[in-house]
């Protein structure tokens, strides 16, 4: 299986130089299988240039695009919209996130598209669409891909995916932020917990059982894709936010026993100098307390082979 | 007055080394009048540079106040709003003014936004500052930070989007973004609003070739911001929001391409600069 990076970043797109090596578009990942399945998780501003690719060579008009969707926060899935297979007759695109009740999730797509925010409305896309919505821990088939997921703490609620095929696994876990201080669910969280509150114990319960979804979910993977947005400081100020630490995705792969994590998801703010050194702060770290975890920063074009390919 | 400009890419932003020297953040241009307000002209991605500095002075105490003029709700001219971070903080006014049948309306383009499916903060009621939304009517005057403006909605696809002309103590700049003329060229009222401005602020997404090549968009190509500005007679035209895919290299030569349509066809007196992320320019 090949896995793909087109986007790493959180938030919002940041062009500009200091951005230029890791990447300024938002979250895209493909995921390929050696017979060819091809599953996106996450449509932000990356998808774009995975669609120039599809467009523009043999498969166009028979493009086959398997799209799961994290959350629909705008920095994963504002690339559709530019994503150039939707547009094109013949081609087939399952779109999969989880199930609300209070919204359909082609609502939600629709209304990207709706005027007065966009030029072409969603029914006019040419390709074939479906839309699947799926409950928290789904388990189901993507040709010869197998998927499964667990849910996640982070506003609004995220989803997590691992996906299997040609012997290997690889999981995407963003957006989250830790299991421990704050359980988000759907409501506005203004400001973050005042100092010494403890958690309702309910509330702690559903954080734990999430976190250990989490690490079975990551169990023995090849490759965890994580979103360690935060550094310390901003945890302390922002944990609210719902984003977690490079540690606490270190913390979690170790508990997993998985062999490789990519940190992911990176701030609009971080410079690639910043991206450089938070990644060698993080191998320092997990160098005592995850050994043998293999660590990368996510960067725009970073291809991973994981299993047979 | 001081423009700046933070955001001059069209469409969606577009990150990466190809775009760096124009800068791949969507439209959004700032304004000082001599009063030394504060005016943005559409909030793109651009926004979010733009709210970074502001928060260095009067904005960052929550003291300061500016006004936002949206010419449509295209995302990539909305979607900086939400990462501008000036609206965070308590105490800043902001006075937002746009296109719409009502106020209410514009009010519920710009929630539509940040509801909780897409954004963290579900609505504008938990950012903080001070917003007001006037909806605009199209061809009167009013007055935002001591100028008077005035609006024409030029057509733009399916929609339309409005242009603005801001006179300040005798100075005229007009910001003209996101215009699809057609083959008959500007509509008499959009060229009675750009007439002899120091500075038009122009649509120039394409090339020629391709402004015919996707002439159903909605755009207009450099020659048709050429077009503008000789039939307008203003004397400084600015290229904007540049198609996503033209790298750095193509922009330099559609600038180059604007200037030699401007002397070929009789507009030899006009300056042109193409729009830079970051640049400012005084009038």
């Amino acid at each position: 299986m090949k896995v793909r990076f087109w986007g790493v970043r959180g938030s919002l797109p940041v062009p500009g130089g200091k951005t230029e090596r890791y990447g300024g578009n938002t979250s895209c990942v493909e995921m390929r299988s050696a017979s060819g399945t091809r599953v996106v998780v996450d449509a932000g501003t990356g998808i774009r240039k995975l669609g120039k690719e599809l467009a523009g060579d043999g498969e166009a008009g028979h493009a086959s695009v398997h799209l799961l969707i994290s959350h629909t926060h705008w920095d994963h899935i504002q690339g559709l919209p530019y994503f150039a297979p939707m547009y094109q007759r013949g081609n087939k695109m399952s779109v999969y996130a989880r199930k609300r009740d209070d919204l359909h999730l082609q609502a939600v797509f629709a209304s990207q598209t709706h005027d007065p925010y966009f030029p072409v409305p969603f029914n006019e896309a040419q390709a074939a669409i479906e839309f699947n919505e799926l409950p928290d821990s789904a388990k189901f088939n993507i040709e010869d891909v197998q998927v499964a997921c667990t849910r996640l703490n982070h506003p609004y609620i995220a989803t997590a995916y691992r996906l299997t095929a040609d012997g290997a696994s690889v999981v995407y876990v963003s957006d989250t932020a830790p299991f421990t201080d704050i359980l988000f669910e759907d409501q506005f969280i203004a400001r973050p917990p005042s100092a010494g509150a403890e958690l309702p114990a309910k509330d702690k319960q559903k954080l734990k059982l999430m976190r250990e979804g989490v690490i079975r979910l990551c169990e023995g993977a090849d490759l965890v894709i994580y979103d360690t947005m935060f550094t310390t400081e901003d945890y302390q100020r922002i944990p609210h936010y719902g984003h977690s630490r490079p540690g606490d995705a270190v913390d979690v792969c170790a508990e997993a026993g998985a062999s490789r994590l990519a940190l992911f998801h990176h701030a609009p703010e971080r410079t690639d100098a910043e991206v450089d050194a938070i990644l060698a702060d993080t191998r320092a770290a997990a160098a005592k307390t995850a050994r043998g975890l293999d660590i990368v920063a996510a960067y725009e074009g970073l291809e991973v082979e994981v299993g047979r390919s | 007055m001081e423009l700046k400009f933070w955001g001059v890419r069209g469409s969606i932003p577009a990150p990466g080394p190809a775009t760096v020297r124009y800068g791949g953040n969507t439209a959004c241009v700032s304004l000082r009048p001599s009063s030394n307000g504060l005016i943005v002209l559409d909030c793109g991605t651009g926004a979010r540079n733009l709210g970074i500095t502001l928060m260095e002075g009067a904005f960052g105490k929550g003291a300061g106040e500016a006004s936002i003029l949206l010419s449509h709700a295209h995302w990539d001219h909305i979607q900086g709003f939400p990462f501008f971070v000036p609206l965070y903080q308590p105490g800043n006014k902001f006075h937002i003014f746009g296109g719409a049948k009502s106020s209410s309306m514009l009010e519920g383009i710009l929630e539509g936004q940040m509801a909780p499916q897409y954004f963290p903060v579900q609505t504008l009621k938990n950012m903080g500052a001070s917003i007001d939304i006037v909806a605009i009517a199209e061809g009167e005057p009013f007055d935002v930070e001591r100028c008077q403006v005035r609006a024409r909605t030029n057509p733009h696809g399916r929609a339309g989007a409005m242009a603005f002309r801001i006179e300040d103590a005798g100075r005229v700049v007009v910001y003209a973004s996101d215009a699809g003329y057609g083959a008959d060229g500007p509509p008499a009222a959009s060229l009675e609003l750009y007439r002899g401005a120091d500075v038009l602020i122009h649509d120039s997404t394409y090339t020629p070739e391709d402004g015919r090549r996707y002439a159903d968009r909605g755009y207009s190509s450099v020659e048709d911001a050429v077009g503008a500005a000789i039939a307008a007679r203003v004397k400084r035209l600015v290229l904007f929001h540049y198609d996503q895919d033209y790298n750095d290299t193509e922009v330099d030569a559609l600038c180059a391409r604007g200037r030699r349509l401007l002397d070929e066809r009789g507009g030899r007196d006009i300056d042109v600069v193409g729009a830079v992320e970051g640049a400012t320019l005084t009038v």
